[in-house]
């Protein structure tokens, strides 16, 4: 699928303050033994994420999923009847070709936040077959009274600090998900999570 | 189909006479960001550059080719490309037009059009900020440029030559970490 326009321009993010991120200490630490992590990261790839992860040895799986869903695309979206319908095989067609129980960490950000309740559930049951076993599915999930910022963007800018950009008011298209429901919706429930100032929380689902 | 390039003299019709140096890593931004020679010629043109440091082979952007390439000179593709692509020691652009289904093998790649297929650079490999590329991508050095559409892997190559992912440390202990 080629960029549009509207994808171009929302890539051309502004900076906001970086932070430095517990769930990354936890991960990277937690990864400490693996010269060679695999990781997929499902953000607009950006040159400071690539160096970074690069520079630790990642080998890099790339594609994102993050841009359309912000944009809410039409292509991922039918109407049937008089109910809009997301195209949830459509969506995960844009992930590359990784092998099963092959990655270290997914890097999947916000995306959670950005869908349909019911594409949650096959997109994380599909996040969790690439995961090794002791592998990381690592989310920015917003607090429920956090309803606009649904175009923010994150990426590394070193191994434990993240980038954002600050400057999104778009209100969230659904509701917020709880720790319940990522808990539910992660096979074997191993969450844990880690609280911001910044009204997110980074939850992490082990494997 | 397969063909080889023949490699012309410097004073060659003017349909074909690229104006600009060749795909060297500093020359690249200036060649893409000035209009490009079109050839209406459909196959690949070679031609010596005075003064620019070596020939390069340009495929216009009306040519469709398929088959295997190989040269000892820098290639740039403005037409339709389908095979495979050596060019051990040169470099490929792949230019706004290009439209490239191939194995690429080459010492530094850089792409503003569409390449679908595995790129493997020796150097670097650029993915401009009109390119568009699904495959997977081996080189010393990535860098991609926001607003690129990229779907694939990217790995570094060793000084040896292998992919850094042939080391992979294998995960034998679940580590809970709690």
């Amino acid at each position: 699928m080629a960029p549009s326009k509207g994808q171009e321009e929302i890539a051309k993010t502004v900076s906001g303050p970086a932070a430095t991120s517990r769930g990354l200490q936890w991960l990277w630490q937690h990864l400490s033994h693996l010269r060679r992590p695999h990781c997929f990261e499902c953000g607009p790839i950006r040159q400071s994420t690539l160096d970074v992860l690069l520079l630790r040895g990642v080998k890099l799986y790339a594609s994102d999923l993050i841009t359309p869903a912000q944009l809410s695309s039409s292509i991922f979206w039918r109407l049937q009847g008089k109910t809009q319908v997301f195209l949830i095989d459509d969506f995960l067609a844009q992930i590359p070709t990784i092998p099963p129980e092959s990655l270290s960490a997914i890097c999947c950000w916000g995306l959670l936040d950005l869908l349909p309740r019911e594409a949650l559930p096959p997109l994380v049951e599909r996040f969790h077959s690439y995961l090794q076993s002791g592998g990381v599915l690592f989310s920015i999930l917003r607090e429920p009274h956090v309803t606009a910022g649904a175009e923010t963007r994150w990426w590394f800018e070193s191994l434990t600090v993240l980038g954002s950009s600050n400057t999104s008011q778009k209100p969230f298209p659904y509701p917020a998900l709880t720790n319940r429901e990522m808990e539910r919706l992660f096979p074997g429930g191993n969450i844990k999570t880690f609280l911001t100032r910044s009204g997110r929380r980074e939850v992490l689902g082990v494997k | 189909m397969w063909w080889e390039k023949k490699t012309r003299p410097a004073a060659e019709p003017s349909s074909i006479r690229p104006a600009e140096a060749p795909p060297a890593p500093p020359e690249v931004e200036t060649l893409m960001s000035e209009p490009t020679p079109k050839s209406s010629n459909p196959s690949p043109k070679s031609t010596s550059l005075p003064g620019a440091g070596g020939a390069h082979t340009l495929l216009g952007r009306t040519a469709v080719v398929q088959g295997q390439f190989s040269a000892g000179e820098d290639l740039l593709i403005e037409g339709q490309f389908e095979g495979n692509i050596h060019l051990e020691d040169n470099c490929l652009t792949v230019g706004t037009e290009g439209r490239v289904k191939a194995e690429i093998r080459a010492r530094q790649v850089v792409i503003l059009g569409s390449v679908t297929g595995n790129v493997a650079a020796r150097e670097k490999i650029e993915i401009r900020r009109t390119g568009h590329v699904v495959g997977d991508l081996i080189g010393a050095t990535v860098a991609i440029e926001e607003g690129a559409y990229f779907k694939g892997s990217i790995d570094i190559a060793r000084d040896d030559g292998s992919e850094a992912s042939r080391d992979i440390a294998t995960p034998s202990t679940v580590r809970t970490g709690a």
